[in-house]
């Protein structure tokens, strides 16, 4: 496996928002999570979506950010989480 | 969070926005959108991948909204599937609207 | 889910019950023309070569054998043999294939519930969904009502469901995007000491495995 991320980590959503095909919600670019785990390595999505063969592979993981980190106006206790799955290439270190 | 409808963002990713209250009704699977679904995935099989899932979503983001939003799942899933099919030159979109005139007189001679 | 729905069935109904001479309108009737359009791709595709008729067969039986109640066996089994729970929980695709469900490339995650937390399993952007141990999504799931607002409010969606979540639980919602497909173990409900596997599998529901219900022993 050749991720770049252990469980533990605190991540940041890269905030971005190229055109194409993209399997990263738009509300969680952008914000600070932490690696739940490594899910394993898949063909890239952005590229299968196009016909390609989406090698090499991408690194994918699940990443548990808190609610009220997310959502401004959150209306739940603080230990609520969204677990999102998200490829390496959209995560940077924090 | 501010809802402001930010252009760059996909019609398909509404995540956070609020589209109302929830309709729990379940109805069953028509058969031909049992057809359909089983074509999809027909193509998509390993060793096949004429048509791959990944390529289906891309097709919905690119219908436009209008038809996104008119179309329900199984309608969408099948527009998405021709769309593909049609990029990949399996057939016109010609060739397809005269078959499902034809078919349509079919199905119409044959209630006679 | 009204705003996808529409009233397509029922005008195609009525087109059916009434009209005898039925005509396709391809104008008109959205509902027919996408079952036209089903039918003309699959004659096209089987005269230049692209689908055999067998293939098609194998991919038609194999939609029609997904259902729930074979995600309902793998949760009573999880529920009774602590061993087969944790092989779940560690790695869903090999436990899975132990009791004879191949749940394909997308790597299924499970999840479970347990007296501090609820688990609720969306997809945001499209409708991804453990087809094979869940079957088809119900509507709802799909509805852009239900992606839209359990990830943002998910405790007042669970409660629309009828579900309420005491404050101190925790509620854990799975945005399943790509590769990962999720099913929740439920927890076991009180009063089911003693019950066979069969009767197990019984009480949990569709619902209880995507999270927004929780099974009851009645």
């Amino acid at each position: 496996m050749s991720g770049n991320f252990a469980p533990g980590d605190t991540v940041q959503v890269i905030s971005t928002h190229p055109p194409g095909h993209r399997r990263t919600p738009y509300y969680i670019r952008g914000k600070v999570g932490e690696i739940e785990r490594v899910c394993g390595d898949f063909r890239n999505p952005e590229e299968l979506a196009y016909g390609f063969d989406g090698l090499p592979k991408k690194t994918l993981y699940r990443v548990r950010f808190k609610q009220t980190d997310v959502w401004a106006d959150y209306a739940g206790p603080e230990s609520d989480t969204v677990d999102v799955d998200i490829y390496e290439h959209w995560l940077l270190p924090a | 969070m501010a809802e402001t409808d930010d252009p760059r963002r996909g019609y398909h990713d509404i995540g956070g926005k609020d589209y109302g209250a929830i309709d729990p009704e379940v109805t069953e699977m028509k058969p031909w959108e049992r057809q359909s679904t089983a074509i999809s995935n027909a193509l998509g099989a390993a060793g096949r991948h004429i048509y791959v899932t990944d390529e289906s979503r891309r097709a919905r983001e690119q219908m436009g909204e209008p038809l996104y939003s008119d179309l329900d799942y199984y309608e969408r899933s099948t527009e998405s599937m021709k769309m593909i099919l049609v990029e990949k030159g399996l057939f016109t979109e010609e060739e397809l609207e005269t078959r499902m005139k034809e078919i349509g007189q079919r199905m119409a001679e044959a209630r006679k | 889910m009204a705003e996808e729905r529409e009233t397509h069935d029922h005008d195609h109904d009525h087109d059916h019950d009434h009209d005898l001479t039925f005509q396709p309108n391809i104008e008109d009737s959205e509902a027919g023309r996408y079952e036209l359009m089903t039918y003309a791709i699959r004659e096209l595709l089987m005269e230049k070569g692209h689908l055999a008729p067998d293939e098609l067969r194998a991919a038609q039986e194999k939609v029609e054998s997904l259902q729930h109640s074979d995600g309902a066996k793998v949760i009573a089994k999880a529920w009774t043999d602590a061993d087969f729970k944790n092989r779940l929980l560690e790695d869903g695709n090999a436990a899975l294939a132990e009791v004879g469900v191949d749940a394909g490339a997308a790597k299924m995650t499970v999840v479970e519930n347990t007296d501090d937390v609820q688990n609720v399993v969306v997809c945001t952007l499209c409708s991804c969904y453990p087809r094979a141990v869940l079957g088809m999504p119900p509507d709802w799931y799909r509805s852009k009502s239900y992606r839209s607002r359990v990830v943002i409010e998910p405790r007042q969606v669970l409660a629309e469901f009828g579900t309420d979540v005491p404050d101190d639980m925790t509620v854990r919602v799975h945005d399943s995007l790509a590769d990962l497909r999720y099913l929740v173990i439920p927890r076991r409900p009180a009063g089911t000491d003693g019950w066979t596997e069969e009767q197990l599998a019984a009480i949990v529901t569709r619902d209880t495995m995507v999270g927004v219900a929780n099974p009851t022993a009645s």
